[in-house]
Order: structure tokens, then C-alpha cells, then sequence
């Protein structure tokens, strides 16, 4: 047993001990994980991105052009202040033209491509149930009618293929979950009391 | 007798739910300390990773990128995969990189190299590079630089040296080389890859992603952007077995892995709960014949195979909790009725 893997033991038995209710060591975990990945990732930051992006090409490469996004990414910090705050929104202009840069390609993976793979040859089961779930959900989303006789008939169906769906999804978020116990339980009997070989 | 009934519905209803939590953890425990063999069924979704990736074995002119996205919280479904996906490229002769954005995961990829690189004579810079973490700011100018030539757009490894004239380089430039690239992760960042690396570039895109993450990327899979999907717990332990059984398999014929076959998929299983692979073989009389081999099956070798017993298990608990739960909501509302 190393001294890391006990320490990964009780920390995780403090999280644990939440099942059971509230506690001082629960809070002590998970005060402890906050402060320890922003004193992890600070460092790493600084080494990974300030020194070969900021200093290096500054003061290094005399690459004096760097300056200017350097600035722009500093104002960031008047975010914390009462009258300055006002400076942080010329950076989030920049990252919003990023966005807007996406839009394209995020039309084509997201929406045509999805069109286009929606509009089959109905010649087997699934491109059928394709078609109708399809169907049946734009209808339910269709706002401006009432969901009443016939065509609250047909978007009633549409609520149907969506349950399936948030059933489906559901499932798959228990899996997880459990996966992730599964991975700790693993790490206590296997790593830390070697009892799983 | 109907009074007595009731008495006890109203008290499973009104269940204190820590005893919920201990039987999910025996339900648990159990399984992994006492393992058993079970079949994994291998899904198509993970047989045309496991496809893509082996069509590449031994070319000195393709590769594939492996981007961590996640921290250790989702360690549990990822890093098994990881682990696999690296013992099938160096079990192969494919060439592999690494990568990721986040600050947490760079401790990942070097834990799972070295988990996955223990008994195999392989080199960094030669049969796998790790590019290491960039700040997540960059990554779309990494993503599209590569698309362009990744000796540019990445310039140097982990480790500060240039990668430009390593071995592993050569032949590799952009995405028509590097043709692979699967995304492990918790979040939705799988769709920054096939925006951009896939719509503008044709990239091949696959998916390693947490079981929460599934019907999310599912309409992604379905249109064909995402070549496969290992999917949580499940697509690792498939991809497991399916390592196990062609990539790590040596015989005269084959002496470095076999290729990818469904009919011997059908025929084979690889118990979990031997220390050395051992190779049962359904004949078509239902007489099963064992080949045994020397290749060592490590614990980190079946990790989430041994963790899907457990997940069987869990799993018929709560579809138990959950009838039991609703008989007991439908009895103390009929009572109700009854007054």
C-alpha cells in the first residue's frame, strides 16, 4: 500500500461518507479537490501558456505584435471590477467571433447532414420509425394548433418516441453512475487493499 | 391479512434509502472480489473502431490521434478504453499520438501510456508520440492547423522536443495521414472534432465517451459522422475482448495479430478469470475446445470486463428496486381508494 494510494482511499471514503449524511469530512474532500486542481492548474497555465505565448515571443523574440491580443486577454481581470467591468467585454467580442465562425460547419454536421441521413427510402423498419418519430415530434413542437382530436393524436405519439428517448437516456446516465462506482469500489478492494488481483 | 399487507407495502414505500445504498454496494462488491465469466456480445459500433484502427497496422503512412478530454472523475469508463485502444496499436504496429486540452488530463495520458506500454518494446518517438496538453483557447487553431500540417500547428512533444524530424513523423503531415482521431470524453467535445476536423478536412472521427454522453452522439453515429462509438463501461469491456482475440493473438501464421473476423468473433470467448488468455472455441455441435496460450491477461487487460459483472449485477438490482417500488405505489394507491 503507498502512501498515495491511502490517501486516495480516505479521501474517497470522506466523499462516502456523504451517503450516510452531511459531515465535516465530506467538506473536507470536497474543499480539498476545488483547491487542489486550481493550485494543479494555475501552474501548469502559466508554464504552458504565459511563458511560450506571452513571454517568450515578448520579451524573448522581441515579437512585439503579441502585445496587442496580450492586452486584450489581460482585460479579462476588470471583470472583478465595479467601474471597469465594462473593459472585460472587448476579449468576449473576440471569442463571439470565434462562435460566429463555427456557425457554417455547425450547419452543415448539425443540421443538413442530419436532414439529409433523416430523408430515407422508407424500405425497412428503422427508416420508418425514423419517419414517424421525425414527423410526430416537429408536430408536437408546433405550437401555433391545439394538440386536439386527430392531430393531438398524432403528436401524442410524438410524446411517445420522446419518452423512449429520455427512457434510453435515463438508462445510460444509471450506467454511468454506477460505472463510476464501480471504478472506486475497484480502487478500494483492488489498489488500496489489494484484495482483487 | 389484507391490513397486514398494506403494512408492510407502506413500509417498504417509506424505505430508508441508505439500505438502498448498501445493497448496490454488495451488489457490487461481490462481483469483484468474486469474478466470473460472462459473455461480452461485441456491438457494431466498437467493431469499426477496432476495424478502422487495425486497417492501419503496420503503415508507415497512417496513424491516429488520441484526444483526452476528461479528468479522473470519468476515469472509471475512459481510461480502460484508452488502455485498450493503446494495446491494440502497439500489439499492431499502428502509430499512435496523443493529445488533450485540459489542464487535468495530461497526468492521464502519460499514466495510461505507461499502464498500456508495460511488456511492449515500443519507443516515444518512434511508435507512439504524446503532444502533450495545450491550452483549451488553442484548440481550434490546433484542430485546424493540423488539418493543414501537424509538425506547424503543434511544433513540439510533451517533453519540448521538436517533433518536425522525429521517426514517427514521417510520412505523417495532416489528417489524410493521421486519419483517425478518437475523443475521450465526458462532455460534449466530440462535436468541435467533427465540425471542424471532419466537416472541413473529411477527417474519420470515433467517439470514447461516457454512458451519459451516449444519446447525445447517437444522431452523430447514425449519419455517419462518427466512425464508432465505445459507449461508457460496455464499449471498453467490447473492446477488450476484441484485443484479446485478434490483436494480442500469435501463431505461425499470424505472428503478430490476426485480422478482424465476425465468424471467429461467433466462435470465440476469452474468459476473464484465467491469468493467461485462454482461447474457448465454440464448435458447431455446442463442444467447446480451449487453446491455451503464455500471453499474460493483466488485471488492467480485463479491468472493465471484470467491472460489467459488477454492472449486471447493479443493474438487475435496480430494475428490482424499481418494480418493487412500483408495486408497492400501485398497492397504497388502491388501498387509498379502498379507504
Amino acid at each position: 500500500m503507498t502512501l498515495s494510494n491511502f490517501v486516495a482511499a480516505f479521501l474517497t471514503l470522506c466523499i462516502f461518507s456523504f451517503l450516510y449524511k452531511e459531515n465535516p469530512f465530506y467538506r473536507f474532500g470536497e474543499h480539498l479537490l476545488v483547491g487542489v486542481s486550481m493550485g494543479y492548474a494555475i501552474p501548469l497555465i502559466y508554464d504552458t501558456v504565459f511563458i511560450p505565448y506571452v513571454y517568450r515571443p515578448i520579451f524573448l523574440d522581441h515579437n512585439y505584435i503579441i502585445i496587442i491580443p496580450a492586452v486584450l486577454g489581460f482585460l479579462y481581470v476588470f471583470r472583478y471590477s465595479k467601474n471597469l467591468s465594462w473593459l472585460a467585454r472587448y476579449p468576449i467580442v473576440f471569442g463571439m467571433g470565434i462562435v460566429g465562425m463555427s456557425v457554417p460547419m455547425s450547419m452543415h454536421s448539425q443540421v443538413l447532414v442530419q436532414m439529409k441521413t433523416a430523408m430515407l427510402p422508407l424500405d425497412n423498419i428503422n427508416t420508418i420509425l425514423i419517419f414517424i418519430g421525425t414527423v410526430t415530434i416537429l408536430l408536437y413542437f408546433f405550437f401555433s394548433k391545439a394538440h386536439k382530436g386527430a392531430y393531438g393524436k398524432v403528436t401524442n405519439i410524438g410524446v411517445w418516441f420522446m419518452m423512449i428517448g429520455f427512457g434510453a437516456s435515463f438508462g445510460y446516465t444509471v450506467m454511468a453512475r454506477i460505472s463510476l462506482l464501480i471504478g472506486r469500489i475497484q480502487f478500494l478492494l483492488g489498489d488500496f487493499l489489494g484484495l482483487i488481483k | 391479512m389484507e391490513k397486514r399487507k398494506m403494512t408492510l407495502v407502506q413500509r417498504m414505500q417509506q424505505l430508508d434509502r441508505r439500505y438502498i445504498y448498501i445493497v448496490i454496494a454488495v451488489a457490487i462488491i461481490i462481483p469483484l472480489l468474486i469474478p466470473f465469466n460472462t459473455k461480452t456480445y461485441v456491438t457494431e459500433p466498437t467493431a469499426n473502431i477496432y476495424k478502422k484502427i487495425d486497417s492501419f497496422a503496420g503503415r508507415e503512412d497512417k496513424a491516429i490521434l488520441m484526444s483526452f478530454n476528461h479528468d479522473a472523475s470519468t476515469m472509471p469508463e475512459l481510461f480502460p478504453m484508452e488502455v485498450s485502444i493503446l494495446r491494440h496499436c502497439f500489439e499492431r504496429d499502428v502509430k499512435v499520438f496523443t493529445l488533450c486540452f485540459m489542464p487535468q488530463a495530461a497526468p492521464l495520458v502519460d499514466y495510461a501510456i505507461n499502464t498500456a506500454k508495460e511488456g511492449y518494446d515500443v519507443t516515444s518517438g518512434v511508435d507512439y508520440l504524446n503532444f502533450g496538453y495545450r491550452p483549451f483557447a488553442l484548440q481550434l487553431p490546433i484542430i485546424l492547423g493540423m488539418g493543414e500540417d501537424i509538425s506547424n500547428a503543434l511544433e513540439t512533444d510533451s517533453e519540448g522536443r521538436k517533433i518536425e524530424n522525429m521517426e514517427i513523423m514521417e510520412n505523417i503531415r495532416n489528417y489524410d495521414d493521421m486519419n483517425l482521431v478518437i475523443d475521450f470524453s465526458g462532455s460534449a467535445s466530440i462535436q468541435t472534432w467533427i465540425i471542424y476536423a471532419r466537416a472541413k478536412f473529411g477527417a474519420n472521427i470515433a467517439a470514447g465517451i461516457t454512458a451519459v454522453m451516449v444519446a447525445d452522439n447517437y444522431p452523430y453515429l447514425q449519419t455517419g459522422q462518427l466512425v464508432g462509438m465505445l459507449r461508457g463501461l460496455k464499449g471498453a469491456a467490447e473492446y477488450e475482448k476484441l484485443v484479446d482475440i485478434f490483436a494480442a493473438y500469435e501463431d505461425e501464421d499470424y505472428p503478430n495479430g490476426r485480422p478482424y473476423s465476425q465468424e471467429i468473433l461467433k466462435e470465440i470467448n476469452v474468459p476473464i478469470t484465467a491469468d493467461k488468455i485462454i482461447y474457448e472455441v465454440t464448435n458447431e455441435d455446442g463442444s467447446v475446445d480451449k487453446i491455451s496460450t503464455n500471453a499474460e491477461m493483466k488485471y488492467e487487460y480485463k479491468k472493465a470486463r471484470i467491472g460489467m459483472n459488477a454492472q449486471s449485477v447493479a443493474h438487475v438490482m435496480i430494475i428490482v428496486f424499481i418494480i418493487v417500488g412500483n408495486i408497492g405505489y400501485f398497492l397504497t394507491r388502491k388501498n387509498k381508494k379502498l379507504g
